[in-house]
């Protein structure tokens, strides 16, 4: 018997893009449709919570019109309202949940609720067709460092995460420094091109947990480096700064992937949040996994980054499990990984 | 004419269904819950009760502020998922106005305020005169000394409405009172009745509506005082 193709829409609205997408059977991507507002807060030198919010009211109904009329599917044919509901700015995921919500519940249609940090793993499922659990994800974004272990469609094993800052954060606190404008990680990422990854040696937090990381230290020590050599009227290679912290990072995140990867025995590793856009990450990563007996897979460059695409690729596993969230579901700024999803 | 409402504005999460003037279902609560976890199961229950079929309703009305500005996007974004699924009108309502519609009542100036934070109210002046609602003053942003002796010069008893608690703080002003609690606050189907007569928003144009936030973001207004030039 032929199986009835499955349409999940997804939503996402946790910090500066609203976006939505409706994809088939949890892989087959029919429309992405993203609005950023980049370009907005830039002057701001950061999201404004407020703005963003204000941003978002505008743009969700549109957007998710954009997404099912691109899609060429109606919002009858929908199987499941899959939508971001932490972690995030509490303000801009309130302006998603609450039009997938009501536009579940007007249709009759089931509510999933999805956690953002998962959804970035899910990225992966669709970059991979062949894909399946168990595999290892290092989640990297402005808000988390995590090692993950994924045992099944739902179900995730915290192998560790950061104890302070995460990388994310650590390379637009340092663009920051530098005066690059925001986003700083694709600034820092250009301007390292051009700087020799090995003229700073900045510290590497290796901690006695394999699996736990901190780059606080880190950042510390390369703010105090541009201190200590404007203070010292030295000349500051800028693009020195930046490659050698970004060897850094990716010197402490690929060690660390390596010994789970050992540890574990898994064959495939995936790599998610916005910094895995990051191409010195994934060909150190990737070179290092292969010598570890493991593949690399990573998201193309539009789903690196927020997109509604890898919310409805979760929320579809979730509706194939029967994992389908209450209409009282709020929005939880804090969301961690790890954590059983809200329905279950 | 099948009317659903629905109001976020502030503490209490209202929904109604309202036919032709005549109400019928409203459900208000306000215990501190968010609106975010109260307005669906809400909106759920009232449908289940009155078994009201979703796909019946003609229009929704929805308050749009002033107020806090989570709670106004919360209401809108439901209110224009909702629209956008039935393929139904939506109507924006003032909140201030709105309220006036809890007290249908002559002689009287209705002044609903909604605490603008920082010692602000919003507020606007409404009386009903032969059965319609007539703006006094339009809406506007006022300390409480402004506010009160703008009241005491309109000439008629005022009832005070909305979010008024720092108002009764201290005495007020002789021919200035507050409305009873259990009109004081947006109530759905006010919402509802200050809806009707008025053109409804339709199909793409649903998309248009915006929350009447007043105020700027503090970002903005920051950055606007920090480069006058813009």
């Amino acid at each position: 018997m032929e199986q009835k193709d499955i349409y999940i829409l997804g939503i996402e609205s946790s910090c500066d893009e609203t976006a939505a997408s409706v994809v088939k059977n949890g892989r087959d991507v029919l429309s992405n449709i993203i609005s950023s507002q980049i370009s907005i807060h830039r002057k701001y030198g950061g999201v404004v919570p407020e703005i963003a919010s204000r941003k978002h009211i505008e743009h969700i109904m549109p957007v998710i019109d954009a997404a099912l009329e691109d899609a060429k599917v109606t919002l009858e044919q929908i199987d499941g309202v899959a939508v971001t509901y932490g972690p995030g700015l509490v303000g801009a995921l309130l302006v998603g949940l609450s039009a997938a919500k009501a536009l579940a519940w007007a249709t009759g249609k089931p509510l999933l609720g999805v956690n953002h940090l998962e959804g970035h793993v899910f990225a992966n499922f669709i970059n991979d067709k062949s894909l399946e659990p168990p595999f290892l994800a290092l989640v990297v974004s402005g808000g988390h460092t995590a090692l993950l272990k994924v045992t099944g469609y739902n179900s995730f094993e915290m192998l560790g995460q950061t104890r302070d800052d995460a990388a994310g954060e650590a390379f637009d606190k340092i663009a920051r420094v530098m005066g690059l404008p925001y986003p700083g990680g694709p600034e820092i990422e250009k301007l390292a091109m051009e700087g020799n990854p090995k003229a700073i040696d900045f510290p590497r937090a290796m901690l006695d947990d394999p699996f736990q990381f901190s780059f606080s230290g880190m950042k510390s020590s390369v703010i105090n480096y541009l201190h200590n050599e404007e203070q010292a009227r030295r000349p500051v290679n800028r693009a020195d700064v930046a490659a050698s912290f970004q060897e850094a990072v990716t010197d402490v995140l690929v060690q660390k992937s390596v010994l789970a990867i050992k540890a574990t025995g898994l064959k495939e590793i995936v790599l998610a949040g916005g910094v895995s856009a990051n191409k010195t990450l994934q060909y150190k990563l990737a070179a290092a996994a292969k010598k570890a007996g493991a593949r690399l897979v990573h998201p193309t460059k539009i789903l690196c980054t927020d997109n509604a695409v890898m919310i409805a690729c979760r929320g579809y596993y979730m509706y194939q499990a029967g994992v389908i969230s209450p209409w009282d579901l709020n929005a939880v700024p804090a969301l961690k990984l790890g954590y059983k999803s809200r329905g279950e | 004419m099948l009317t659903l409402a629905l109001d976020t504005a502030t503490r209490v999460c209202t929904v109604g269904l309202v036919q032709d003037g005549h109400v019928l279902a409203e459900y208000d609560i306000s215990v501190g819950l968010t609106h975010s976890e109260g307005l669906m199961p809400q909106l759920d229950q009232m449908f289940a009760r009155t078994g009201i079929k979703k796909e019946n309703i003609d229009r929704i009305a929805v308050s749009i502020g002033p107020g806090s500005f989570t709670g106004l996007r919360i209401g809108l974004a439901a209110a224009e998922a909702m629209a956008y699924a039935w393929q139904c009108g939506i109507c924006g309502v003032n909140t201030l106005e709105a309220m006036a519609y809890n007290i249908p009542v002559e002689g009287v100036v209705l002044a609903p305020v909604l605490d603008a934070q920082k010692g602000s109210f919003y507020t606007a002046f409404y009386e009903w005169t032969g059965g319609e609602l007539r703006e006094v003053r339009p809406v506007e942003m006022a300390d409480r000394e402004t506010l009160l002796q703008q009241l005491q010069h309109c000439g008629k008893p005022v009832l005070l409405m909305g979010e008024c608690e720092k108002l009764m703080k201290q005495e007020l002003p002789y021919g200035i009172s507050v409305a009873p609690e259990q009109v004081r606050l947006p109530k759905a189907s006010s919402v509802a009745l200050a809806a009707e007569g008025t053109e409804p928003l339709t199909g793409e144009d649903v998309f248009t509506l915006r929350p009447y936030y007043i105020r700027k973001s503090e970002a903005e207004e920051l950055w606007e005082k920090r480069h006058p030039q813009g």
